[in-house]
């Protein structure tokens, strides 16, 4: 049983647990303590002098992000002598600041411009020059621009106590107060590094590559997850004319806590990839010609239910970017064509990446998103650490060949040549579409709605941020399809969500997972991998 | 005179006190602050109350010399074992780094992050803080003039102007021999007599302009 504390904020009524700050006890009731060098995934160090709040009985306000909420503690977020507080700090938070929100890109997204915008002064009263420091170029991707930092620390913190690469310090002392690193040295080559973007509340870190690309209200941000590892971070998409800008880290802290590595982070611009499978087309070689997908889907119905009429084999190659619900559709279709082995590649990383102060976070091995809900559906990993290699079995193959979400980059010319059927369900064309009977254009996950399962076995949901070209379809509902046309039992799936009762349905580690299982954070699968640090 | 004040016999232990045993207080300032008025610090430091890690300045500075050896490492190793952690031992370090060096350049602060093992952005972070570490090479003689309020009053301004006029450098630079570095800087706590300048590591008080071509000359006749 946890001890709890009761108090007053604001005149609500509150009960938190033992040790709970003020700040976070108001933001239970969602009042937001305005505040810069506070935050969750840090240390307190308590000096932006924004959160102070008035508690009755204490001689002078308070710092909320740092004052343990007590029994009968009646606080005042919004009382004239807060307010007046927060009004001078702004002030003097403002004294050097360019301005320059109009070239910011933190401008929209910026906690200076809201809080200054929310209860600032309307004008300025200094006369005097503001000193001017410049940019820096910090390395790697982060660019730092001294005169709008308010000096929070955050990175700093973030660099010594996350990262434990002690590079960043507070240079000079007073006004002339600066961010840096070691002389030249710069932030090359951390690997988390970009973190500290995302945590400067305001325009003073920003991301070389995002830099003037676009903005921060013209972006949407879309929950998803990050395709780049199988550690699973939870991230936004943040999509502006259907193109993928960038990639935040997103709250989860079974996953990634406040975090996500720069490695994930650069890796989007796949999602974007122009030349893409957009119509289904059918027909070997020079006679491939689009169709509509009825047309495409009945023909290769007819074509599927005809070998196995001949006794033909089924074998299939799967990826490992594909969801949960793309994978068990897969295999049902298989075993509705008399089962046969389903093989995918992965590309393997050399080393792990940890994150220091938060050791359960890692940039794994496995450099795709599913590769354990590939191996839960009794799929098996063949090829090299560069995912080439390890098609022997297919090659040849003379029965039906399904392949989904694999562009073949390495397959020799003459792959499934002689199979009877080659179904490519893909996202971008097979480089050796010759062989191929039929093209099936497919969505990435940025593009459709599912769940991936990372590698310690939590599944979780993405949702679909960018609209897919052309006719492309989520592969779940093109494989079930074809399972009903041959005979499977149950309905063809419309929704995501019926895919994936489906898939916990039929398929024993995911039994008992459905949507409000998983919430916002995920579930384990019911044979789970226990991490360090977990 | 009451029983309590009397020494009932020798002490058998004195609180060593931050310094360590510093045995006896007979000392003459001499021996204290080095026979010279701008200071000459002898390598080991001098009698051990004479604080081996107190800021000072030589006025021979070698900013080439190693950090730091022969009787500098003692010292070195003294300001060690007063602190519980390495970092607490920095701002000693690297007062003894300048006293030999004249000046904390990056090269200097990436020698005292591995001698102390801290980060190297750390040590720039806290000599960078501090005005009393000098960033770049300062003349043989670092001259300091107060122009806070006491000073100011009774002509501070006028002292420093000067000491510029008659070193023929500009506020923060070195006169082309080498010589002299003018500096303006805040109170000395010396308010009490004013004008109060401070040479290396030696005050000068109740400093008027007429006086200083003298001082200078002084300066001059023992650097040769």
């Amino acid at each position: 049983m946890v001890e709890t504390v009761t108090l007053t904020i604001d005149g609500q009524e509150v009960t938190v647990p033992k040790g709970t700050t003020i700040l976070e006890a108001a933001e239970t009731l969602g009042n937001r303590v305005p505040h810069y060098c506070y935050h969750p995934g840090l240390s307190r160090p308590a000096q932006c002098r924004l959160c102070l709040v008035e508690v009755e009985g204490a001689p002078k306000l308070q710092a909320s992000c740092v004052t343990a909420a007590m029994p009968g503690q009646v606080v005042h977020t919004q009382s004239e002598s807060a307010r007046a507080q927060r009004r001078g700090v702004l002030e003097f938070y403002l004294k050097n600041h360019p301005l320059d929100c109009p070239i910011c890109d933190q401008s929209g997204e910026c906690k200076l411009q809201d809080y200054v915008h929310e209860e600032g002064r309307a004008h300025g009263r200094s006369r005097e020059p503001k000193r001017v420091l410049g940019r820096d170029d910090f390395g790697g991707d982060v660019l730092f621009y001294g005169d709008r930092c308010v000096m929070c620390t955050r990175c700093v913190r973030f660099m010594n106590e996350m990262a434990q690469d002690p590079r960043l310090t507070v240079v000079e002392r007073g006004n002339r107060s600066v961010i840096d690193t070691f002389f030249e040295e710069g932030l090359a080559g951390s690997p988390y590094a970009g973190n500290i973007v995302d945590i400067c509340p305001v325009g003073a870190l920003v991301s070389k590559d995002f830099l003037h690309k676009a903005r921060a209200w013209d972006l949407d941000h879309i929950p998803s997850i990050c395709p780049n590892c199988s550690q699973g971070c939870n991230i936004d998409l943040h999509v502006r004319d259907n193109l993928v800008q960038r990639l935040k880290p997103r709250d989860n802290p079974e996953v990634n806590q406040h975090w996500m590595c720069d490695y994930g982070r650069h890796r989007y611009e796949w999602m974007n990839h122009g030349t893409r499978l957009v119509a289904p087309a059918r027909g070997r070689g020079e006679g491939l010609a689009t169709g509509t997908w009825e047309a495409v889907l009945s023909d290769l119905a007819d074509e599927l239910a005809e070998a196995r009429e001949a006794g033909l084999g089924v074998r299939a190659l799967a990826s490992p970017f594909a969801s949960n619900e793309d994978l068990a559709a897969l295999r049902d279709l298989v075993e509705a064509l008399g089962g046969g082995e389903i093989v995918f590649r992965s590309p393997r990383a050399d080393q792990e990446i940890p994150l220091p102060g938060f050791p359960k976070l890692v940039r794994r091995r496995d450099l795709a998103p599913n590769v354990r809900g590939a191996e839960l559906l009794g799929m098996r990993r063949v090829g090299g650490e560069d995912a080439s290699g390890g098609l022997e079995s297919l090659v040849g193959f003379d029965g039906i060949l399904l392949v989904m979400g694999d562009a073949l980059l390495d397959a020799p010319e003459d792959f499934g040549a002689g199979a009877r059927v080659l179904a490519c369900l893909g996202t971008h064309p097979p480089r050796v579409a010759a062989g191929a009977t039929h093209l099936l254009p497919i969505r990435t996950h940025a593009e459709g709605e599912g769940t991936f399962t990372n590698v310690e076995g939590r599944v979780q949901r993405f949702w679909p941020g960018l609209h897919a070209p052309g006719e492309a379809r989520p592969a779940w509902q093109v494989l079930a399809f074809l399972a009903a046309a041959l005979g499977a039992e149950g309905e063809v799936p419309a929704l995501a969500a019926e895919a994936f009762a489906r898939l916990a349905a039929d398929h024993a580690p995911f039994q008992g997972l459905s949507y409000e299982v998983l919430g916002t954070r995920g579930a384990l699968v019911n044979d789970p991998v226990s991490l360090p640090g977990a | 005179m009451s029983d309590h004040t009397k020494a009932s016999g020798p002490i058998p232990f004195r609180n060593p006190g931050w310094a360590g045993n510093t045995g006896s207080f007979d000392l003459t300032e001499a021996q204290v602050r080095g026979d010279d008025f701008v200071g000459v610090r002898p390598p080991d430091g001098g009698h051990p109350s004479g604080a081996p890690s107190y800021p000072y300045m030589k006025a021979d500075k070698a900013p080439d010399a190693p950090l730091f050896e022969g009787p500098y490492r003692e010292r070195f190793e003294k300001i060690l074992t007063r602190y519980p952690e390495t970092r607490a031992a920095l701002l000693p370090t690297l007062n003894l780094a300048q006293e030999l060096r004249g000046h904390i350049s990056p090269d200097t602060m990436r020698e005292v992050a591995v001698l102390l093992d801290l980060p190297e952005a750390y040590v720039r972070g806290v000599t960078s803080f501090y005005t009393m570490y000098n960033k770049k090479p300062v003349g043989r003689f670092l001259i300091q003039v107060c122009t806070n309020i006491s000073c100011n009053l009774c002509g501070g301004d006028e002292v420093l102007a000067a000491f510029l006029k008659h070193t023929g450098t500009e506020l923060g630079a070195t006169s082309s021999d080498g010589d002299f570095t003018v500096m303006e800087v805040e109170c000395l706590a010396a308010c009490g007599t004013p004008t109060a300048v401070q040479i290396n590591s030696r005050y000068y008080e109740n400093v008027t302009p007429d006086g200083v071509p003298a001082i200078l000359e002084r300066l001059r006749a023992r650097g040769e």
